[in-house]
């Protein structure tokens, strides 16, 4: 299958105000979404994810660069019918209630009369709020609000959702649930392109990943490409052996309540500094081997600028 | 990487041509309408003051320019009907403006040849500003020159002249409408006063002159009042003005104001001044 | 018709506004005054009670255009309802000419609810049902159009405090345009005279809409004038309307 959404050095800044100072949010952003997979778009608040969203619904018009969605024009009424998107801190309509508002999107999205009422209930129960269907949206609280925000992107039955911080403002089970859907529209056959702040979220569930930071795409793969399955470091806690004898094993980081932390960089040194805690009648506390993490990953590059 | 679409501009202004040109159409055809019928609408002064919302003064000079417009429009015909109220509602909303005032005058005596609606409106004037001297001024000149009623001309004159910053002229105005409602006395206290007073050598010669006008007058009316009982005495007239005093008609012959003989001709029993007062 | 459903939607918006009920009261409470009015006036009286009436209507009806008007685009905007709107198969001149018909809908309702009104206060007084009231109506109706277009136009980029006081000047320029003809007749010819006149004829002229003196007095209105000013109403509001879209689709949400 082809790339749903491409995009090619777009570039974008906004001039606040009357101030003639342009303020640059996107500088050069390219990275393409291939059909089928869940896409996790990273960045710190800020980097310009938002616009880059923006950008690809035809919201917000690139200074340059192309931006293409089922290789059309974002502003394409067609390409539009086979999209789903969730805006960050979802708001909508006060005065409807949350079917009226799902029957307004059906219909704006074209979906056939005969359909609609059980399109609706079957999303309802999908994102857990048959039971608030018939209030009126002002009293939906944060969360509900996020849930009927993702109801109302998959009325059309889209085969490319977009998600922007769909994690936000939910409890942990919330997050779990939202995070089932988003599996289950993969298992579906669907395109996810989502963004986050949040490493876990995105490590958990995406195929690729691109990291933003200020504007630019700092790194883009497969999530097994980057992030290394490969052994940094070993740590172990220990108790029982003097430190000077643990010295030519790695790094001795803290000593505390008789307990040792140590940081051992070579793999092959890690069967012997066993043997020798034994051979000491010392204890092992804990042992953790650290393979790299999209944290580390993250925290790298942004250092790096 | 918006559309670019040269028809969208094409057709705002094929539109924009469309809208004037219907717009030049629509304003070729006349629309019938009432004049003045909106008139009916005109509440009172402090009603319309309350309602303005603190733009009374606003909303006097809008009323005003309407007004003008109002009775410039000869169509309208029965102008005359609302000219009290119009002004009245001006003048509650901003008292103190002078302009209207005297345009409904003008209004009213050029418009409507009444020149007591005139007074009226510098009386109202008047009344709202007690200290502006243009009200009785003017009130005066009106008096003197299309009534002719020198009375009312004196004592708009009288109060005009004693407001502060009022044009020297009020007074010799006034010492004249004096004359002419024959209060010799006043006329005579006035110009002396004048006379003092004259800042020039031209003022103090008008002044001068009126002096020798006022004495001359007083003077040949007493020598003609003489001259009446000296016929009715004597069964002709007198020869000479010396009979007069003579006969004790009169204690002695006056001299004018210069210390000249009046010149009297017996044939026709006339008194004349030597000169002509305004030539001396 | 995805300009339709919008446009059903708006119209469910605004009607469920507030703000709306208030200014109908306001107006009902007016056209019932016109009543007392009546009994204070000397003279005719039916003419005073239909001139009131047709004031309220025109006076409320364009507070009512304005009002809303100016805030349901800038609404969406402002709570990113939009977003989600831009995101579904929508043009956004369909959005915006949605929107605009969806309040043309609401003002009809309101306009119909104050003539029905306005016939009620009339047929007190003469016991007969004055339907020659209604080609004014219309035409205030057609004003109210025009005035509609400007609010949405100005709140494609706009607040809609800003937005309101332009579209409030549109409506007094609207209604002061007479001012400009005496300016022209005092102009000596000339450049001057000529820009003038340009001017003239581009600037709003809402007295053509204004046939209320006529119907209350019965006077005739000259031939071919409805036709012309309906004509004019289409011509102008089209024009604004595509100078909003124009705005709207080049602009970006952030």
């Amino acid at each position: 299958m082809g790339n749903v959404l491409e995009l090619a050095d777009v570039r974008k800044s906004f001039r606040p105000g009357f101030i003639p100072k342009k303020r640059e949010v996107l500088t050069g952003v390219s990275f393409t979404v291939a059909a089928g997979e869940i896409f996790g778009y990273l960045g710190p608040n800020g980097a310009g994810k938002t616009t880059t969203i923006k950008c690809v619904l035809g919201l917000v018009f690139p200074d340059a660069g192309t931006v293409s969605l089922f290789g059309r024009s974002p502003l394409n009424p067609r390409s539009k019918d086979r999209l789903g998107f969730l805006p960050e801190n979802p708001y909508f309509y006060d005065h409807l209630s949350g079917r009226e508002f799902l029957d307004f999107y059906a219909q704006l999205s074209r979906v056939d009369k005969t359909e609609r009422a059980g399109r609706i209930d079957r999303l309802l129960r999908l994102v857990g709020l048959e039971r608030a269907a018939e209030q009126a949206l002002r009293k939906y609280s944060r969360g509900m609000l996020q849930r009927i925000g993702l109801a109302q992107a998959l009325i059309n039955e889209p085969e490319f959702v977009i998600l922007d911080e769909p994690l936000g403002g939910l409890d942990p089970l919330g997050r779990k649930e939202i995070r089932d859907i988003i599996l289950g529209l993969r298992a579906a056959g669907r395109t996810v392109l989502f963004t986050s702040h949040i490493l876990q979220d995105i490590e958990m569930i995406c195929d690729r990943v691109a990291i933003i930071v200020g504007g630019r795409i700092l790194s883009q793969g497969r999530l097994s490409d980057l992030v290394s399955e490969k052994i940094l470091f070993t740590e172990i806690t220990l108790a029982g052996v003097d430190d000077a004898s643990l010295a030519d094993f790695g790094d001795r980081l803290q000593t505390r309540e008789g307990r040792t932390l140590l940081k051992v960089f070579d793999e092959t040194r890690v069967q012997p500094l066993l043997d020798l805690v034994r051979e000491r009648g010392g204890r092992i506390h804990a042992l953790v081997p650290r393979t790299q993490t999209l944290e580390d990953i993250f925290v790298d590059t942004v250092a790096r600028r | 990487m918006a559309r670019k679409t040269p028809l969208a501009p094409a057709a705002l202004l094929l539109l924009l041509g469309g809208l004037a040109g219907i717009k030049v159409g629509l304003d070729g055809m006349p629309r019938a309408k009432i004049p003045g019928a909106g008139i009916v609408y005109l509440p009172s002064g402090p009603a319309v003051k309350a309602a303005v919302f603190g733009f009374s003064s606003l909303t006097a000079d809008v009323s005003y320019v309407w007004a003008i417009q109002y009775y410039g429009n000869t169509a309208v015909p029965d102008r005359r009907r609302h000219f009290n109220r119009i002004f009245e509602v001006i003048a509650d909303l901003d008292p103190n403006w002078m302009d209207p005032y005297l345009t409904a005058a003008l209004i009213a005596h050029h418009d409507f040849r009444d020149p007591e609606l005139a007074l009226k409106m510098y009386d109202d004037g008047a009344a709202r500003n007690p200290g502006a001297w243009i009200f009785p001024f003017e009130a005066g000149h009106y008096c003197q020159l299309y009534l002719r009623d020198y009375e009312r001309a004196k004592s708009y004159y009288r109060k005009a002249m004693d407001l502060p910053e009022a044009p020297a002229i009020a007074r010799r105005l006034f010492a004249n409408a004096a004359f002419k409602t024959m209060d010799y006395q006043t006329s005579w206290e006035t110009w002396r006063e004048v006379y003092e007073t004259a800042p020039d050598r031209e003022i103090k010669k008008i002044a001068s002159n009126h002096l020798y006008n006022i004495k001359a007058s007083v003077d040949i009316a007493a020598l003609n009042a003489a001259l009446e009982r000296f016929r009715e005495i004597r069964g002709r007239a007198a020869r000479r003005l010396d009979e007069l005093a003579s006969t004790r008609l009169i204690a002695a012959v006056p001299k004018d104001f210069d210390g000249k003989d009046y010149l009297y001709d017996p044939k026709t029993g006339e008194v004349k001044t030597a000169v002509i007062p305004w030539k001396r | 018709m995805t300009i339709l459903v919008i446009a059903r939607h708006t119209f469910k918006e605004a009607v469920r506004d507030r703000i709306l009920y208030l200014l109908l009261f306001f107006s009902s409470l007016s056209i019932i005054l016109a009543r007392v009015l009546a009994v204070l006036t000397v003279g005719d009286r039916v003419k005073v009670v239909k001139d009131v009436c047709l004031a309220s209507i025109a006076f409320f009806g364009a507070l009512m255009a304005i009002l809303i008007g100016t805030g349901l685009v800038y609404k969406e905007i402002e709570k990113r309802t939009i977003f989600t709107l831009i995101s579904k198969p929508l043009r956004r001149s369909e959005f915006l000419l949605g929107k605009y018909l969806g309040l043309v809908l609401t003002l009809a309702a309101m306009v119909a609810a104050m003539t029905v009104i306005s016939l009620a206060v009339v047929f007190l007084h003469t016991f007969t049902l004055e339907i020659q009231m209604l080609p004014a109506v219309f035409f205030i109706f057609l004003e109210l159009m025009l005035l509609t277009a400007v609010a949405v136009l100005f709140s494609c980029f706009s607040t809609p405090i800003l937005s309101s006081l332009f579209a409030l000047s549109f409506y007094l320029i609207g209604h002061f345009s007479w001012g400009l003809d005496t300016l022209i007749r005092k102009t000596p010819p000339g450049i001057g005279r000529t820009l003038l006149r340009v001017l003239d004829a581009i600037l709003p002229d809402l007295e053509n809409f204004n046939i209320k003196t006529e119907v209350v007095q019965n006077l005739p209105l000259p031939s071919g004038f409805g036709l012309g000013a309906a004509g004019y109403a289409v011509v102008y509001t089209a024009f604004v309307l595509l100078l909003a879209v124009l705005i709207f689709r080049r602009r970006d949400f952030v």
